[in-house]
């Protein structure tokens, strides 16, 4: 029964508790992503935050800069003698971002300029056909920067153009040459070492890449080709000029992702000039800073799931040995149940049977009283009756009367022994007896039967035989009792055996017969009271049945032991033991 | 040779001769002539003849005496195959039967013999010991015609018998 039930119990709880563990996993695994957003969120604000200052930082010198120059451009003393050679040379020098500082008359060319080994004097502009910005900020009177431009010198530059006002008179320009590799230091430095800058102008060109993946110059639909995903949206983003994070992922050719990088990006607004500057970091840093957050959530997991796992094998453990034990203690208490019922319907059973045989005893006790009754009733009133003069006639029912007086009288007396001998109250005198005058005693008493069947009776006593400690008169009543048995159950011309020996501190005496002996079941009854070997046993041969009854009540109440060992047709030995004097 | 068939014998011997001696007879039938003498005298006993069935042999033997005196003719059983076969043997005019007899016990002889038609007719008077209301009611739902307690008055029960022939002769 139990197998069966734990069988489901088992499968129910092994649910529940991976179910628990699962559930663990997936709030442990929920929390990561959390946790991972949180984190790349925070990341990336402070990746902008980042760009920012840089962005500004660059946007402030670059603005700076340019101011300077066009401080002097808006001198109100107009063109000095030397063309503006020393003003340059002290912006040069205060600024230290320019390449070359150069003026051009307005002529378009090329007058005066610092430092003077970068300077092409008397470069014409309009010899070159290179006048279209000199134009433009002759007609607009605005400052203008180009995009960077491969110089003479081979490196890469952006040329601002300043015009020179006389009295609201263009009278010239300035051309600053802002040298990439200037630029580039600013924001290089400012930002990681691990991380990524790059920059691009306002039309989506790539003027810096500091991963090197992209060429200068190279164009964002370049960009869109299929090595990344989501980066052409970030372009998008920053060609409008607005500032913001996001998130590329760099394929490798097979198409796989190589990695995932976080983006912020800021604008630069430089005169006419529109660029956007991003750092790029990839997303493992955010990996890195969330790997520990993973372990120890994983660990606290872990914890938790062995802890489960602990907590459901303790109850598993309990309930299986509450179970088990409340098992066996049901067990117990059905076998003690059991036990109890059998007994309780053995003891029944000997109720049942004492009862039967308490109405038994009264029933035999009864006949056995009015029996002799009976015959002495119906003598005396015959006697009374009649006149009887037959003399023999008359005194064969007077010899009823007086056998059936005495018969009455040997009845009560043995009611009285076994009466006695229930209630423990049969008194015995310690007489100090030879046994061997008990055996004469008795053997007189029934001299009248013994002879009427011819019997040999043999006594065998050892020499020096000890006196015993028990009750004469009661103790010849056995004899004669033993003896008047093995007197009625043997043949004609049998012979009894009588046996006395010592043993220890007792002596043990046996009467044999030769006789009928007896069967097993009439062994086991023979010392019961009333017992009588077949009911008509009694009318054959005589006797109450109480005989041996009070026999064993003499024997055992004085210490001693009684038993009895036969085989039917063979005759019958009766063995008990006295206490020796 | 039975006693059914001598008496059957002598009664034919006597048919043919009524003045047959009983020295005669025995010489005829060659069986001793105590034996003839003995058939003869039962043959001609016109007493009731009772059956006392008891195996208590100083019961038996006064309440025999008493009966004898009495006028009846007692034939005795010591136990419940001895009665049986003597109520086949002397078909009695009436039966005492003690209940606590050895072998059949009373009850069950006084139902074998009123289940039994050729000895159904037989009056039973019960003697027992047992003086319990359940013994007699058994006694007489066995069909036991009367019900005697001992020790009986003696007075009383040779009164009962004598109703009860009397009653069955009647029927």
């Amino acid at each position: 029964m139990f197998e069966r039930i734990n069988k489901w119990n088992l499968i129910i709880f092994f649910v529940v508790v991976v179910l628990l563990i699962g559930s663990i996993f997936f709030l442990w695994m929920k929390t990561n992503m959390e946790v991972r957003s949180v984190v790349e969120e925070q990341y990336q604000n402070q990746q902008l935050l980042l760009t920012k200052q840089a962005a500004s930082s660059i946007e402030r010198s670059l603005v700076e800069k340019i101011l300077l120059i066009e401080v002097i451009a808006k001198k109100e003393s107009g063109i000095p003698p030397d063309n503006f050679a020393s003003d340059m040379k002290s912006v040069h020098d205060v600024a230290g971002l320019f390449y070359v500082i150069e003026f051009v008359d307005k002529n378009g060319t090329i007058v005066a300029g610092y430092p003077e080994e970068h300077v092409p004097y008397d470069y014409n502009l309009y010899e070159h056909g290179q006048y279209s910005a000199f134009e433009r900020v002759r007609a607009s009177g605005k400052v203008y920067i180009t995009d960077p431009i491969e110089l003479i010198e081979g490196n890469y530059g952006s040329f601002v153009w300043f015009p020179v006002f006389q009295n609201g008179v263009f009278s010239g320009a300035f051309i600053a040459i802002i040298e990439e590799t200037e630029l580039k230091r600013s924001y290089v430095v400012e930002s990681g070492t691990s991380d990524h800058a790059y920059l691009i102008d306002g039309r989506g060109r790539f003027l810096y890449d500091e991963s090197g993946r992209y060429e200068r110059g190279s164009h964002y639909v370049d960009i869109l080709s299929l090595d990344t995903s989501g980066m052409g949206s970030i372009i998008a983003e920053q060609m409008n000029g607005t500032a913001g994070s996001g998130k590329f992922f760099v394929y490798a050719s097979d198409g796989f992702v190589v990695e995932d990088r976080l983006v912020s990006y800021v604008p630069i607004n430089w005169y006419n000039q529109r660029w956007s500057l991003a750092i790029t970091s990839p997303a493992s840093k955010v990996d890195e800073l969330i790997v520990p957050v993973y372990v120890k959530l994983f660990i606290v997991a872990v914890v938790s799931v062995i802890f489960i796992v602990f907590v459901s094998s303790l109850i598993f453990l309990i309930l299986f040995n509450w179970n088990k034990s409340l098992e066996n203690e049901v067990d117990e208490k059905t076998r003690e149940l059991k036990v109890s019922n059998e007994s309780l319907i053995d003891a029944n059973k000997k109720l049942k049977e004492l009862d039967r045989l308490k109405t038994e005893f009264l029933s035999i006790v009864s006949h056995e009283l009015k029996t002799p009754l009976t015959a002495m009733k119906t003598s005396s009133e015959f006697l009374r009756e009649n006149d009887v003069y037959d003399a023999s006639l008359k005194n064969q029912m007077l010899d009823i009367i007086i056998r059936n007086i005495d018969r009455q009288a040997r009845m009560v007396d043995e009611l009285l022994d076994v009466s006695r001998i229930e209630s423990n109250r049969m008194k015995f005198r310690a007489d100090q007896v030879n046994i061997e005058d008990v055996i004469v005693g008795a053997l007189e008493i029934l001299d009248a039967s013994i002879k009427q069947k011819e019997m040999e009776v043999i006594i065998h006593t050892p020499a020096n035989l000890p006196l015993v400690i028990t009750d004469k008169d009661k103790l010849v009543q056995v004899f004669v009792n033993l003896l008047n048995n093995a007197v009625k159950f043997s043949n004609q011309k049998g012979t009894i055996i009588i046996n006395v020996k010592e043993e220890k501190e007792f002596v043990k005496i046996s009467i044999t017969d030769k006789g009928s002996g007896m069967n097993n079941w009439e062994l086991e009854n023979i010392f019961d009271k009333f017992y009588q070997i077949d009911s008509t046993s009694t009318r054959r041969f005589g006797g109450s049945g109480l005989g041996l009854s009070i026999v064993k009540g003499i024997i055992e109440g004085q210490g001693g032991k009684i038993t009895v060992q036969s085989e039917l047709g063979k005759g019958s030995t009766f063995t008990f033991t006295l206490k020796r004097g | 040779m039975d006693e059914d068939n001598i008496s059957g014998k002598i009664l034919s011997l006597l048919e043919e001769d009524p003045g047959m001696s009983a020295g005669e007879i025995s010489k005829t039938l060659s069986i001793s002539i105590a034996v003839v003498e003995k058939t003869l005298e039962k043959m001609t006993d016109t007493r009731e003849k009772v059956l006392i069935v008891d195996d208590e042999l100083d019961a038996l033997v006064s309440l025999k005496i008493a009966l004898e005196a009495e006028g009846y003719n007692v034939v005795e059983a010591k136990n419940g195959h001895d009665a049986m076969e003597k109520v086949q043997l002397e078909i009695p005019d009436v039966i005492l039967l003690d209940l606590m007899i050895p072998g059949i016990d009373g009850l069950e002889v006084c139902r074998q013999l009123k289940s039994d038609d050729l000895y159904r007719h037989i009056p039973v008077i019960m003697l027992t010991a047992r003086g319990e209301i359940d013994d007699k009611v058994e006694g007489i739902e066995l069909g036991a015609d009367d019900y005697v307690t001992k020790p009986f008055n003696l007075k009383e029960l040779k009164a009962r018998i004598k109703m009860i022939l009397r009653r069955n002769i009647d029927m």
